[in-house]
């Protein structure tokens, strides 16, 4: 009894303390990272290259998902839009969902396994096979080689990637409410307008800027930590993406209270 | 390969806030283009916020920019954005007025000529519009006015579909406006008894519309016989009864509720136009045999129906919006 | 143009890797550490450019404080140490040429053309001309090697760290990459430390030797002192005796039963 409680108590005093030194090797990190971002002569030439990889390469799998949230948004809003609520609040709940929350949060959820796990073990296999003190010792600094312009990257093309989404979403949306719902085009228009901010549009793109921040971030914290071959890449990349898509939901939230 | 990816990042960015860009402007009703400045006075403006509608012959031709009370204090001052080549009738006034049930206003412009019977205000200033806002008993000219029009797009309807379904249909319809007018004529008669200062014309004019109803009613009620004999002729004369009751209806309303008259009227061409349409029918100058069947002749008719309906709820539920003209 | 360490302290959580290890290499010489895989060489190698800083001791190379750089101190040193990393560490990404030139490209003032130049040369240095075309994939184990060799001298380092240069190739190779590095000795004047447990390859190229055991160096000295050493640890590990290096016999059970007992 004594023992199952020690050991109780070892395991959440283990958690704490592995806890606070991961967030300190974050925080240093992040603090590294900033630092290293004068070395622009390092980071610039790789900034393109990262850009096509975390943006564009991105573009199809994000609106393929977005094309069939939209259609689902659609279907569903009409579902539940019955009676009383006129037929064109459909475009309203697509327009509205697609750039406040579906939009950013779907697209970086799923480039967290896309990007966050490919960065991840990338740099994870870089730090086993020593590229990563490589670097180094060919004066190179890995953080603004290697991290910069990943996060950077992921920072300008995250809202681009998310503006696509939500414009193809929205278009779905819309060619579903026209082919499947017996709704007219001016109708579906007048439900997009109806609430529409251009704040919606900004929320949207600070909330990407932030995820894309996040998602490559978090891929290349852990893929620096790793340790331990293969397995410890996989772990890796495993971690990234439960963690950033944590941290995705959590900034969401936080978004939404702070900037609603 | 260099250049390749070069152009490819290029391209996804540029897209992206292309999208960003040209659908929050698309969005939020495309460019401010460079719109016609109009300013309008009022005595006061009713439910009108910036931002609502301008409507001229029913199309939608700008936005209202603001909403401020003049310096003297005597006006309301509203501010409207058009398109720069609307040509406005010599004699513009502006009436700002419900833009549907929803209770969201609109500044229509119009030739004052045609609705003397509003106050439009007329501001010591040269270029600001005289304008007026319904006032609260007008809501019920400005919704009968929507329903005759809803009418017309039936009656007009008519003209290319008939066909026993719909005739069923418009039979129920027609039913359902009995059963309304019913319902108004028991409110009005319950207002009546109610408000002593009620005038008499309303009294008159309720129990006409009942005797219309009920008539009308009568008629519809052997539709079904009718179709089931193909007696359509049959049954379209009393049809034609029914619209010459509701046009002599409409002409009492028209006597007696000065402040409805021109909703009225309009209402009574419609019913006119609906009986000619009957009547060309009947002769076989229509176009029964082709027997379309066409569902927005059915679907107008519950529509006018639901908004009877709607504005009977309304009666019931807020009487002094409509009635406070003769009461307070 | 040396390196120096003293009483150096490193530990990976609660295991002790070093434990007090001292080593001076002079200008120009070549040294081995030698000892069994995974008792802390590389770990050694490690703290001399700068990438693990110890816990306690000093290590001082060309006459500067290692552990006191900072960042920029630590990239201009670097550019004086080429690194020879055990699996080569070359980056995948890059073509062999692109591999060799990465350090080059650090060096302000140097242009395209001397950079293309100066990869071509080191390429025909380690054998590999016209390879640089290649990724690291498509080269043999030994071939990756010389290409990490290559990376390595191609900013001409006043020093060499090689880790485990020769391990896991074969003989002929073996021979090749221990001539090679004489050569940046005796033609560049490099100053080389090499990590290794391949003895063989220990005596060719060292001009000292040091044995580390239990995170300090147990003994160090010429080749042929090495060879003449009575020392029972590093007779046992230069013969390859696991009796004798594991004279404390903690590790013998198991192993060897029955064994004689080499303890004091």
């Amino acid at each position: 009894m004594t023992n199952w409680l020690l050991g109780a108590f070892a395991f959440v005093g283990n958690r704490t303390v592995s806890g606070l030194q991961g967030m300190g090797r974050a925080w240093g990190l992040f603090l590294g990272a900033t630092a290293s971002i004068r070395n622009v002569d390092v980071w610039l030439p790789h900034l393109l290259p990262q850009m096509a990889r975390v943006g564009v390469a991105s573009v199809p799998i994000a609106l393929f998902i977005a094309t069939f949230t939209g259609i689902v948004m659609s279907l569903q809003a009409s579902y539940t839009l019955t009676g009383a609520i006129p037929v064109y609040f459909v475009g309203t709940l697509v327009g509205k969902t697609m750039i406040l929350e579906l939009g950013p949060v779907l697209t970086a959820l799923t480039l967290a396994g896309r990007v966050g796990a490919n960065i991840s073990a990338e740099l994870g296999t870089m730090r086993v096979t020593e590229q990563v003190d490589a670097l180094e010792t060919l004066a190179y600094d890995p953080l603004a080689y290697l991290v910069v312009p990943r996060v950077f990257a992921a920072v300008f093309m995250f809202p681009i990637v998310v503006l696509l989404a939500i414009g193809i979403g929205i278009a779905s949306g819309w060619f579903t409410a026209l082919q499947l719902l017996d709704m007219s085009s001016p109708e579906f228009v007048k439900g997009l307008r109806l609430f529409f901010e251009p704040w919606d549009v900004w929320f949207a793109v600070i909330k990407s800027v932030s995820f894309g921040a996040v998602v490559t971030g978090v891929g290349c914290y852990f893929g620096l930590q790793t340790e331990r071959g293969a397995e410890g890449v996989g772990r890796s990349a495993t971690r990234t993406v439960v963690v950033a898509s944590m941290l995705i939901l959590c900034l969401d939230a936080f978004w939404a209270t702070v900037l609603l | 390969m260099e250049r390749r990816r070069e152009a490819l990042v290029g391209l996804v960015v540029m897209l992206g806030v292309a999208v960003g860009v040209v659908g929050t402007i698309w969005l939020q009703g495309g460019l401010r283009r460079d719109m016609r400045e109009l300013r309008a006075a009022s005595q006061n403006v009713g439910q009108l916020v910036a931002g609502a509608a301008v409507k001229f012959r029913g199309v939608s031709v700008g936005h209202v920019d603001a909403v401020n009370v003049a310096p003297d204090g005597e006006a309301v001052l509203v501010h409207l954005s058009v398109e720069p080549d609307l040509v406005l009738p010599a004699d513009a006034a502006v009436l700002l007025a419900p833009e549907s049930m929803f209770g969201d206003w609109q500044a229509e412009i119009l030739s004052r000529a045609d609705f003397e019977l509003f106050s439009f205000l007329d501001y010591p200033e040269e270029g600001v519009l005289p304008a007026a806002a319904l006032p609260d008993f007008s809501r019920l000219t400005a919704t009968a006015d929507q329903i005759a029009r809803r009418l017309t797009t039936i009656s007009e309807r008519f003209e290319v579909a008939f066909t026993e379904e719909t005739a069923l249909n418009l039979k129920n319809a027609i039913d359902n406006i009995g059963a309304v007018s019913d319902g108004l004529s028991e409110i009005i008669t319950q207002q009546a008894a109610r408000f002593e200062d009620l005038s008499e014309g309303v009294n008159a004019s309720a129990a006409e519309l009942g005797a219309a109803a009920r008539q009308a009613r009568l008629s519809f009620e052997r539709v079904d016989s009718i179709i089931a004999n193909t007696q359509v002729e049959g049954m379209l004369g009393d049809a034609g009864v029914t619209m010459s009751n509701l046009r002599e209806l409409t002409e009492s309303m028209n006597a007696s509720l000065g402040d409805l008259r021109s909703a009225a009227q309009r209402a009574d061409t419609t019913f006119a136009r609906l009986d000619e349409l009957l009547a060309a029918v009947e002769s076989g100058d229509g176009s029964l045999g082709r027997l379309l069947g066409d569902p927005t002749l059915a679907e107008g008719a519950a529509e006018a129906v639901q908004e009877l309906r709607a504005l009977l709820v309304d009666i019931q539920e807020n009487p002094r919006r409509y009635l406070s003209f003769s009461i307070f | 143009m040396s390196i120096y360490l003293t009483e150096v302290h490193k530990a990976f959580g609660p295991k002790e890797v070093l434990k007090g290890f001292s080593m001076s290499i002079e200008d120009g010489e070549t040294a081995a550490i030698v000892g069994p895989s995974g008792i802390g060489k590389s770990v050694l190698l490690k703290h001399v450019v700068g990438l693990l800083r110890p816990d306690a001791g000093s290590v001082v190379v060309d006459g500067v404080s290692v552990p006191e750089l900072d960042r920029k101190g630590l990239d201009r040193l670097r550019r004086r140490i080429g690194y020879v990393f055990q699996f080569a560490a070359l980056f995948d990404s890059m073509s062999i040429a692109e591999n060799v030139g990465m350090g080059l490209r650090r060096i302000p003032g140097w242009d395209r053309r001397r950079i293309e130049d100066r990869v071509e040369d080191c390429l025909a240095l380690v054998e590999l001309a016209g390879m640089g075309d290649r990724y690291p994939a498509e080269l043999s184990g030994g071939q990756r090697k010389r290409a990490g060799l290559a990376r390595a001298i191609a900013p001409e380092p006043k020093f060499l760290l090689y880790d485990e240069p020769t391990t896991g190739l074969d003989p002929v190779t073996t021979s090749a990459i221990d001539r090679l590095i004489l050569r940046m000795r005796d033609e560049l004047g490099v100053t080389g430390l090499v990590v290794t447990h391949d003895m063989t390859s220990a005596f060719r190229v060292a001009d000292r030797i040091a044995l580390l055991h239990d995170g300090r160096a147990r003994f160090s000295g010429t080749p042929a002192e090495v060879k003449a050493a009575s020392d029972p640890v590093l007779k046992g590990f230069v013969e390859g005796d696991p009796d004798l290096y594991y004279r404390d016999g903690r590790r013998r059970e198991g192993m060897h039963a029955g064994g004689q007992d080499h303890g004091a």
